[in-house]
């Protein structure tokens, strides 16, 4: 993998460079493929690919591909598939059962779902979703039982709602919820014990479930980010005092009783202020 | 003549009037020999078959006689005639002057014309509980009706009750414990508590060896028998939850150690008792689901994930603190070189741009998006809208990556 090729020129000559890479890692055994910005559109530009069933790597950042064949899945050892930066709008339903696939990265993509079936992924730990079109309606019914996850990464997507359903995630060590439209949160996040990074920056948040103050963020391994939402003012008095002091306060009876009559006046969530048109995940496939 | 012969009397002394003297006292002591029937227990006495349950009735009615041939009409208590205009009072067959007709104790008219009889003399209500009826030890009301005798004292039926758990004694039978009222039931763990052990809910009997604990109670083993081979149980006997296949009906069965084992019940690894709920099969034993701890902080895993290293089991926080880091990409420990950054760690194999794959060293110079590294090419690659946000809710700064 020392030798793969990376190049950011333009693509000139068809199919040739990502050809090479795929010829190179076939004749030195190399399990790990780089076809990083190859200006790659389709499968079909990659013969062969996956009767390489050895690759435990496949990294295509950075192209062009609108569509995933269900026949990706043969490549049954394959541990990390990185489709960073392409035009995809939807997964084959295959994909969750690829037996090792452990790191999915489908960031900076135009997804306005899942497959169904999704959450039957046996082996996925990382999964990285950040900068698509998904809302919690875009998710399968089985999406949080992917249990062996310990990464979920959601950002500057379009989630109103958090499911309670998050609590099933007891691996979870990182959740990222950062640009997103979420207006409350299920407090079923403090039963994700092992969580240590909470990114919740850019939303619209007015309170914190006092469950989540079950959590130990007091590691120096911990993060949470709370900025740019319409805290309530206790809770935003408080963010200059870090999130021990946030920690301290969402677990006293004060702010217990405070949360609860919020919850109880079922005022109408602040409004969306943010102006996503331009994302380029919103971006329509040509056909 | 009306008589009562037997009128619903307790033979019971008592001890608010002095009647030594009288013929009457003397006959209720005397009968109360022959109402005496004891209970097994000492100090016991129950006068429920031979004494009427209810309140004697008292007399009331009695004619006032006017004008008979008064000639041998005589008064029954003074034996004077009758004045030919005088009111005579007849009552069953009797006849006195009204100013005669009254109790035999206080020697005033009986109010509402209410008498009781006994041994032919008649009383005043009042008198007549004051002579003969007993008062409750509990509560000092007159008892009529039942009586319990029983602890040097006379009760209610409903007033008598173990001191301990309040259940009515008159059916159940009592034992004086240390001056005190108690069943069997309660006596029987009082004693034993006051020995410091356990008394058999079958036979009440203190038990001096192991207690074999079986739906929730304490028992002599010796009770009962192996449900599968029937052999008697010693205190190694097991109590196994109704599970279907294994037992019939809806309830706990006891199994001898034997036959226990033989229906495949796992053993735990660290307590060695049965597992009758959820098993945990780790490190090639089965273990209680609150038995399976940490090596080094002893908390039980409760399904989280633990890790492995030489036989023993522990959670994430220690096993890294004892045995170094995990890579965020490959999850392993790290044995040689750790890059550390953002809260992560990261093998020399996996430090790389999360967008692009590329492999990092302590050189490169990297961005950071939601704490993950990403290269200069990549980042650059990034909408103009996307940076412009990160740029403003992050001081983005290019950081180099700290080795240990
Ligand atoms: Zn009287
Ligand atoms: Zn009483
Ligand atoms: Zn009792
Ligand atoms: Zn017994
Ligand atoms: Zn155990
Ligand atoms: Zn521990
Ligand atoms: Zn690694
Ligand atoms: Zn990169």
């Amino acid at each position: 993998m020392d030798k793969a090729p990376v190049s950011c020129l333009p693509t000139t000559p068809k199919m040739s460079k990502a050809k090479k890479v795929l010829d190179d890692a076939r004749e030195i055994q190399n399990p790990e493929l780089d076809l990083c910005d190859k200006g790659i559109v389709t499968f079909e530009e990659l013969p062969g690919l996956f009767n390489m069933k050895n690759i435990t790597r496949l990294t295509l950042s950075h192209n062009k591909i609108r569509n995933v064949p269900g026949g990706l899945a043969n490549l049954v050892n394959l541990e990390i598939l990185n489709l960073f930066n392409n035009y995809l709008e939807e997964l084959p339903m295959s994909i969750s059962s690829m037996p090792k696939l452990r790191i999915l990265n489908l960031g900076m993509n135009r997804l306005n779902s899942l497959p169904r079936g999704f959450g039957a992924c046996p082996a996925l730990e990382v999964l990285d979703l950040t900068y698509n079109n998904l809302h919690e309606g875009a998710l399968p019914n089985n999406f949080f039982m992917l249990e062996t996850l310990r990464a979920l990464y959601l950002g500057d997507n379009d989630f109103e709602i958090l499911s309670p359903e998050i609590g099933q995630l007891k691996n979870l060590q990182i959740l990222v919820l950062r640009d997103n439209e979420l207006t409350e949160l299920p407090k079923e996040l403090g039963e994700l014990t092992r969580l240590r990074e909470l990114h919740l920056q850019a939303n619209r948040l007015t309170l914190l479930p006092p469950e989540l103050g079950n959590l130990d963020f007091t590691s120096d391994k911990s993060e949470v980010k709370l900025h740019l939402n319409p805290w309530v003012a206790p809770i935003s008095d408080q963010l200059q005092g870090g999130i021990v002091r946030i920690m301290e306060y969402i677990r006293s009876d004060t702010y217990k009783f405070l949360y609860k009559r919020q919850m109880s006046l079922n005022a109408p969530p602040p409004p969306k202020t943010v102006d996503k048109s331009k994302k380029l995940s919103r971006q329509r496939n040509a056909s | 003549m009306k008589s009562y012969r037997d009128p619903n009397l307790s033979p019971s002394p008592i001890e608010i009037l002095s009647l030594d003297h009288s013929a009457l006292y003397k006959r209720r002591t005397r009968d109360e020999k022959q109402f005496d029937h004891s209970f097994a227990s000492d100090d016991y006495e129950d006068l429920s078959d031979d004494v009427p349950k209810q309140k004697p009735p008292p007399i009331k009615p009695h004619n006032v006689v006017k004008n008979m041939s008064l000639s041998n009409m005589y008064c029954s208590r003074c034996g004077d005639g009758f004045e030919p205009q005088e009111k005579i009072v007849n009552s069953s067959g009797e006849l006195w002057h009204t100013q005669c007709f009254v109790c035999a104790q206080c020697f005033r008219p009986f109010p509402d014309g209410t008498f009781y009889e006994f041994e032919n003399r008649k009383y005043c209500e009042y008198d007549f509980h004051m002579l003969f009826a007993p008062c409750c030890g509990k509560c000092g009301e007159f008892v009529i009706g039942r009586v319990i005798k029983a602890m040097n004292a006379n009760w209610h039926p409903g007033c008598f009750r173990c001191e301990m758990c309040n259940k009515e004694l008159a059916e159940l039978g009592f034992v004086r414990y240390h001056g005190q009222a108690l069943c069997y039931e309660c006596k029987a763990s009082a004693k034993a508590s006051a020995l410091n052990k356990h008394s058999c809910f079958k036979c009440h009997g203190i038990i001096d060896d192991k207690p074999l604990r079986f739906r929730g109670e304490v028992y002599h083993p010796y009770h009962f028998n192996c449900t599968a081979c029937g052999v008697e149980l010693n205190s190694d006997a097991r109590e196994v939850k109704n599970r279907p296949g294994i037992t019939a009906n809806e309830q706990n069965e006891l199994y001898c150690l034997r036959c226990h084992d033989k229906m495949g019940v796992p053993i735990c690894g660290a307590c060695r008792r049965p597992i009758e709920e959820r098993v945990v099969t780790a490190l090639g034993k089965h273990w209680h689901v609150e038995h399976f701890v940490c090596a080094k902080c002893e908390k039980p895993f409760l399904g989280h994930r633990h890790y492995e290293k030489k036989g023993l089991a522990y959670c994430e926080t220690h096993y890294h603190q004892l045995f170094g880091n995990l890579c965020f990409v490959c999850n392993q420990v790290i044995a040689g070189d750790v890059f550390t950054a953002m809260n992560k760690a990261w093998c020399v194999h996996h430090f790389a741009c999360s967008l692009c794959d590329q492999k990092m060293t302590q050189k490169t110079k990297f961005y950071e998006f939601d704490l993950k590294p990403v290269c200069k090419k990549c980042y650059e690659k990034l909408p103009a809208e996307l940076k412009r946000r990160l740029r403003k809710a992050l001081e983005f700064a290019p950081k180099s990556p700290s080795t240990t």
